[in-house]
């Protein structure tokens, strides 16, 4: 390590927020207004699977091709690993989460409140004008729960924090090639903004030491979330570096900052203005120029599309992207994984075989 | 035997292939085995048999590749399969195009370019529908030589549509066609059509386009062969050694140093 990073683990942090007297909500995946929550008292950790929690009880609610995220982590919340949170916020990202909202709410019924956001699917002022009406309804839920509607001081206090970590984010990737990390280590900084407190991430973000980050095949990744991390020192050893990506849990969660206004209509903008999306109906030619934009702009020789299997939105766009970028002469691989903690030996060959082809 | 300069080992999931070769890459020498459940013990033994066939020579440079590179010992590379097939067709042929390898339990599709780089490539792992344990399998509920499956693919004069797209079920299929007395035949050429149906659909994932080439031990089923060419309208070009291209690709690199 080029670093001493010391990060705490998800479980840390909630014993932690909790014994600090703040509430904390349990988040699925991926766009939610975290300014919202901590200006109603709650703190946010993320729930992605999680891997390795293994299918069984939450896959008696789901079809069998329900993809893992959504299936784990049910499993996750019937095996008590969400009792102690104060809630459980479902972003209807997609079908399968929007139906994992329904069941949750409908069937499972857990002790912890279950409360939805509707999503829209894109980015029409329609959407916007939605979207401002489901954060207030989001709101007032919470405030139902922790009894604080904010004032204006607490909405102020949450987006001076949250807009900090925000941009921490945003200025991590724009110093990457000054950063002397590995991709292990960039992506432990980048996925603890799914569950640290946003002072502690910035604190995080800004520890990392500048310098020359090690060489490899530079490839883009893109798709939802690069579990296990175990991904990179695999893709470290067979000479590859990730140089960019369009994650879900990474930069497609850049999102533009706006000051002053509404502060429900200020998070609608930020949350519809992130960059083009497979959940936001974005068309396929708006993807496919992003991110070659992106691998243009970090010298990525390929693109790895890394996905969780069945995942609806990914999958209605892959195909005609990888036309798109095909074209371009950029190669890309699709790969599917299991969230099981660990990658196959199908998994690595598909891999090494396409960090080969690049060389 | 002697002037062996490299030696390439594909420790695949059917059979585990090492070949020996002389400087300018012609191969001297091969041995090919079933896969043990101790592949790395086996790659061991067949190297020190090909070194022996090959008389006293210094053990010449090994890259290994196949699902069980990383068991082989004194390797001085692992490399993958689709690069070392890729590189093994050119190597024999002089040529890239689309090369289809068809082996006992996985099947490939990679599109081979200049130098013989691979440029694309696909790869069924994960279903046994559309590798060669499916006419295996099949063949054994037959009660026919898998050697056999091809030529009587070939002069079938009826053919019976196998519609299922999963092993298991298309061994239901076969045994409710053969309950109401279907031609064995028939069977048999619907289960390669089936098969092939499958492969092509995979090989077009990565622009499939001219010359096409097969390779694995399926390759040596004529029936396979025929209904490629009649799916795809391309002529099909065999290496000489379809068994051996991965392994022999490996040799290559290892020889390239
Ligand atoms: S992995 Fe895909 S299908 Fe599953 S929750 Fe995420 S976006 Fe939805």
């Amino acid at each position: 390590m080029t670093n001493s990073l010391r990060c705490p683990t998800r479980a840390e942090v909630v014993a932690r927020v909790q014994a600090a007297g703040r509430r904390v909500a349990a988040v699925l995946p991926y766009h939610y207004p975290r300014a919202l929550l901590r200006a109603h008292g709650f703190h946010p950790v993320e729930v992605w699977g999680p891997p390795g929690v293994p299918r069984d009880e939450g896959g008696r609610h789901f079809q069998a091709y329900t993809c893992d995220i959504v299936v784990r982590a049910t499993s996750f919340l019937l095996r008590g690993g969400l009792d102690g949170v104060d809630a459980i916020l479902v972003p209807h990202t997609c079908d399968a989460l929007q139906g994992m909202g329904s069941v949750l709410g409908d069937f499972v019924r857990p002790t912890p409140p279950v409360l939805t956001l509707y999503l829209p699917r894109s980015r029409r002022p329609v959407d916007h004008e939605f979207l401002v009406a489901e954060l207030r309804r989001l709101g007032e839920a919470l405030a139902a729960i922790s009894g604080r509607v904010p004032a204006p001081a607490d909405w102020e206090a949450a987006f001076a924090a949250e807009d900090a970590a925000d941009r921490a984010l945003a200025d991590l990737y724009a110093r990457r090639e000054g950063l002397a990390v590995t991709d292990r280590e960039f992506y432990t900084v980048v996925r603890s903004r799914e569950f640290l407190p946003a002072e502690d991430f910035v604190a995080l973000a800004g520890s990392l030491a500048a310098g020359d980050p090690p060489g490899g095949v530079p490839v883009m990744l893109s798709g939802i979330v690069a579990e296990p991390l175990d991904l990179f020192d695999h893709l470290s050893a067979m000479g590859a570096r990730v140089v960019a990506d369009d994650l879900a849990s990474g930069r497609r969660r850049v999102y533009p900052l706006q000051d002053g206004g509404d502060p429900h209509t200020r998070l609608a903008t930020r949350l519809l203005g992130g960059p083009p999306d497979p959940t936001r109906g974005d068309p396929i030619a708006a993807r496919a120029r992003h991110l070659r934009e992106q691998m243009g702009a970090a010298g990525a020789r390929g693109l790895v599309i890394y996905d969780p299997k069945f995942c609806e939105p990914e999958l209605f766009d892959v195909p005609l992207l990888r036309r798109h970028l095909s074209a371009a002469g950029l190669p890309v691989l699709h790969v599917e994984v299991e969230l099981t903690g660990s990658l196959t030996q199908q998994t690595l060959t598909r891999l090494e075989a396409f960090v080969e082809t690049l060389r | 035997m002697t002037g062996a300069a490299a030696i390439g080992v594909d420790a695949g999931s059917t059979t585990c292939k090492v070949v020996a070769v002389d400087e300018t890459g012609a191969l001297l020498a091969s041995r090919l085995e079933a896969t043990h459940p101790r592949l790395e013990e086996q790659a061991a033994g067949l190297i020190t048999a090909l070194v022996g066939d090959l008389g006293p020579v210094e053990p010449p440079p090994v890259v290994a590749t196949g699902y069980g590179r990383q068991l082989v010992r004194g390797a001085a590379r692992r490399v993958t399969e689709i690069t070392c097939h890729a590189r093994g067709v050119f190597g024999a042929l002089g040529h890239g195009g689309t090369l289809v390898d068809i082996g006992g339990q996985d099947a490939k599709a990679i599109r081979i370019g200049e130098e013989g780089r691979p440029i694309d490539f696909a790869m069924n792992d994960k279903c046994a529908a559309g590798t060669g344990r499916f006419l295996e399998h099949t063949a054994g509920r037959l009660g026919v030589a898998v050697a056999d499956l091809g030529p009587r693919a070939l002069g079938a004069t009826a053919e019976e549509p196998i519609s299922s797209t999963c092993t298991v079920f298309a061994e239901s299929e076969i045994i409710s066609l053969i309950g109401r007395g279907a031609d064995l035949d028939a069977i048999i050429r619907g289960l390669h059509r089936s098969l092939v149906g499958r492969i092509v659909a995979m090989a077009r994932t990565v622009g499939l386009g001219p010359p096409l080439i097969l390779s694995g031990g399926v390759a040596l089923n004529p029936g396979v062969r025929a209904m490629m060419e009649e799916a795809t309208g391309m002529a099909v070009i065999l290496p000489p050694h379809p068994q051996l291209t991965g392994a022999y690709g490996a040799a290559l690199i290892a020889l390239e140093g």
